[in-house]
């Protein structure tokens, strides 16, 4: 056969794999392996020794897997909701995986040796730990290693001359760099498969078809699934007819109708960021430790009700189909949580760094009460929105039924928790782990919460874009304006003078200019200060460097148009050609 | 090659390790719930066949609305009664398991919508897999209208060759761009 002489042709491994992939019972593969071995007696002992090793690999990788976090939890959630639900699951494991590298590199760059060196430096006689800071944050932890004060700028000598200023700056900047580069890999991979193949504009009958799940096992849920598919399907044929029916003054009221919810939902973002700032403007002059929790306490009481109304806005708005209302939704919360960020950063960037002597320590510790706070809220939430919900659905008002877990706010708001985390890194670096505890905390809070208080989606939704969107919202505009803040702060914002690593310099990226002038008189290394000036902060390069990017973005551009119009020339092509089979079958 | 006694030989899990996507673990715990399905005296049979009836009891096939055909398609009994061996049991969890290739997914995807099996999708298949999805009773199925306007749309989506069927490649085309699909067409134990 054809096919045990192209088998033959390949590697081992490679043929393993291609017999696998066939398309044929087991019988007939196990048939297939016996006839190619039989053709390689010759090998007889070689391929008992690659057996060997390939039975090893087995064992390894099966191995791994057992040791992989929660993979039991995930495929329980992933069969009784569907993937759409763990796509938030999923989620919150990536982001722990930043969060447990982030407290790694930390912990081991910049804390460890500063613990070896000088284990319990600069705490004042009179401070003693009281139950309180775990809240505030303030006080006894004030001046430990917790935050950017409790950090000397010295140069330790433990062992050899660790540079203190440069471990902290670089483990930071490394770290941010890795996180970007991760971010935009999985965002390019997940693009790739999931938009770019995927026709966005349909709403077809073969995506809901195909799109069933087998692997949902409940009777109940499989017979509501069949109903939503079925209603599904019926919208999708109706869609096509409606859009056409809708009159001009129709068409005004509804264009009134988005206009006018648009502009409430803006103004209720701006408003909660000016009052934030005028919350904060006032607040500062009175600093005893449980007042300072006041804004945290607002900025989350603001983060949880706020998205209600929004939803609420939402029912009241005619939209054509459901894939807009989410879009609607999720764009309005992005934009509510963005402008609390950058309410905040603009005030501890232009006013505490003026007002405060360690500075960099108090915005550590504000962003520690805000991750705590959150955190806070954040199983209040999981209480009065799912446990709540679930005991109004079945007891109060049977009519609104159980509710279903609402992906898109709760994925939102491991999105805001996790840019607290990164814009937090430069001022305190042990915050992720804080961030870690959460998470665990959290998902299994939210697992217990999904069994028993929700139901599994009615909709079957499109798990893999909403994904990538996820993913891209991730990025940008969270990850690079946390990027951004902890950029600016550290180019242009003047290090504090009494505390932290950076003490006595003009700003903070002034120590790479002082390493590579020390490097300067070390021979053999003129190659780093040589790329350091020519490069790194030269002009002329990064706008060389753009001019490229945009010119290999235009061909591949090109490329993609003309690759779109042959498709359409093969698929005229294809019709051609069994037209005219079925024409000279005729003759 | 069968299973014959109650554990699976170590030469016969790596074989079926490197023949099927699944892992160790998965293989054993499918081997454990095939021979709960095992009567007293068939335990100690090679190569047992376990009828449809039986097989049909397992939780995760009993509520799919596939189920029959699925147990058809895998099933390499002369009878074509759908009854499954351990081997084409593993077959059926291969194809359905998380690594398994979009290929082998599609094709057994397209065997199973192929209601008649006669290697196309024409209207009649595509007629029982809608009603297979939206509903049995009468009061449940689409109108006689919306299933026509249903089915005339899914041929014009997908019939690249005008042919009024859809074969083999249209609909591993189509599936192709529909990424839900691998991870809805999944049956784990």
């Amino acid at each position: 056969q054809n096919l045990v002489k192209e088998l033959v042709a390949l590697s081992t491994r490679d043929r393993i794999h291609a017999i696998r992939d066939l398309p044929i019972s087991l019988d007939e593969k196990k048939h297939i392996r016996w006839v190619l071995m039989g053709k390689q007696l010759k090998f007889i002992r070689f391929l008992l020794l690659s057996q060997s090793f390939r039975r090893c690999g087995y064992s390894i990788s099966s191995a791994r897997q057992s040791l992989e976090l929660w993979q039991g939890i995930m495929k329980e959630i992933g069969g009784k909701f569907g993937s759409s639900v763990l796509i938030y699951f999923v989620f919150l494991k990536w982001l722990l995986m930043f969060n447990i590298f982030s407290f790694l590199v930390n912990f081991g760059f910049i804390t460890i040796p500063l613990l070896v060196y000088n284990p319990f430096s600069s705490i004042p006689p009179n401070v003693s730990f009281r139950g309180l800071e775990i809240l505030s944050g303030a006080g006894y932890f004030q001046h430990t290693v917790l935050y950017y004060g409790g950090y000397s700028n010295e140069t330790l000598h433990v062992l050899a001359d660790y540079n203190m200023q440069l471990a902290y700056f670089f483990t930071i900047a490394v770290y941010m760099l890795l996180c970007g580069i991760t971010l935009i890999f999985s965002m390019d991979s997940s693009f790739k498969k999931n938009y770019v193949l995927a026709d966005p504009t349909s709403n077809s009958a073969w995506q809901l078809l195909c799109s069933w799940d087998f692997s949902i096992t409940n009777e109940r849920a499989v017979r509501q699934r069949k109903n939503n598919l079925r209603v599904q399907l019926k919208e999708s044929l109706s869609e096509k007819a409606q859009r056409e029916l809708l009159t001009l003054s129709e068409k005004l009221k509804h264009f009134g109708v988005y206009l006018g919810s648009w502009l409430l939902s803006t103004g209720l973002a701006v408003g909660c960021g000016a009052s934030i700032y005028y919350l904060y403007a006032a607040n500062w002059s009175l600093l005893q430790e449980a007042e300072t929790l006041l804004v945290p306490f607002v900025v989350s009481l603001m983060n949880l009700v706020v998205p209600l109304f929004y939803s609420l806005f939402n029912k009241f708005e005619p939209y054509s189909s459901q894939r807009r209302q989410i879009y609607a939704l999720v764009v309005r919360n992005v934009f509510l949580k963005m402008s609390i960020l950058a309410v905040l950063c603009y005030y501890w960037m232009n006013v505490v760094a003026k007002k405060f002597s360690c500075w960099e320590s108090v915005v550590g510790q504000a962003l520690y009460r805000l991750v705590i706070v959150d955190f806070l809220f954040l199983m209040l939430g999981s209480f009065f929105g799912e446990f709540l919900s679930n005991v109004i659905g079945t007891r109060l008002l049977p009519r609104l039924g159980v509710p279903e877990f609402d992906v898109a706010r709760n994925v939102l708001e491991l999105i805001y928790a996790q840019t607290l985390a990164w814009i937090g890194i430069y001022f305190s670096p042990l915050l992720p782990a804080i961030q870690i505890f959460k998470f665990l905390i959290l998902f299994y809070l939210k697992k217990v919460s999904l069994i028993q208080n929700c139901q599994p989606p009615r909709r079957t939704g499109r798990a893999a874009q909403m994904q990538t969107i996820f993913i891209a919202l991730l990025f940008f505009p969270f990850f690079v304006g946390a990027l951004s803040m902890v950029a600016y702060t550290a180019w242009s914002l003047t290090p504090s003078e009494q505390c932290g690593p950076f003490r006595g310099l003009n700003s903070t990226f002034s120590v790479v200019g002082v390493w590579i002038d020390d490097l300067e008189e070390i021979a053999g290394s003129q190659w780093a200060v040589w790329i350091y000036q020519h490069v790194i902060r030269s002009e002329i390069f990064y706008f060389l460097i753009s001019l490229i990017i945009i010119v290999i973005m235009y061909i591949f551009w090109q490329v993609t148009q003309g690759r779109k119009q042959l498709i359409g020339l093969l698929r005229q092509q294809i019709v051609n050609v069994s037209v005219f089979g079925k024409i000279s079958l005729k003759c | 090659m069968g299973t014959t006694a109650s554990q699976l030989g170590k030469d016969l899990l790596s074989e079926y390790q490197e023949l099927t996507f699944l892992t160790k673990q998965e293989i054993l715990l499918a081997h454990k719930r095939f021979t709960e399905l095992l009567t007293k005296d068939e335990k100690d049979l090679p190569n047992t066949r376990v009828p449809v009836e039986r097989i049909l009891t397992l939780p995760e096939l009993k509520s799919n609305p596939f189920r029959k055909r699925i147990c058809h398609v895998f099933s390499t009994s002369e009878y074509k009664d759908g009854s499954l061996t351990f081997e084409d049991f593993l077959d059926l969890l291969s194809a359905f398991s998380d690594s398994a290739t979009m290929e082998i997914k599609s094709h057994y995807a397209f065997r199973i919508f192929d209601f008649d099996d006669d290697g196309t999708l024409d209207c009649g298949d595509l007629e029982k897999l809608v009603n297979c999805l939206t509903g049995e009773t009468d009061d449940t199925r689409l109108t006689t209208e919306e299933m026509r306007q249903l089915i005339s749309n899914i041929l014009e989506e997908s019939d690249i060759d005008k042919d009024g069927t859809v074969n083999l490649s249209e609909f591993q085309h189509v599936i192709s761009r529909s990424p839900d699909f691998v991870s809805s067409f999944k049956i784990v134990l």
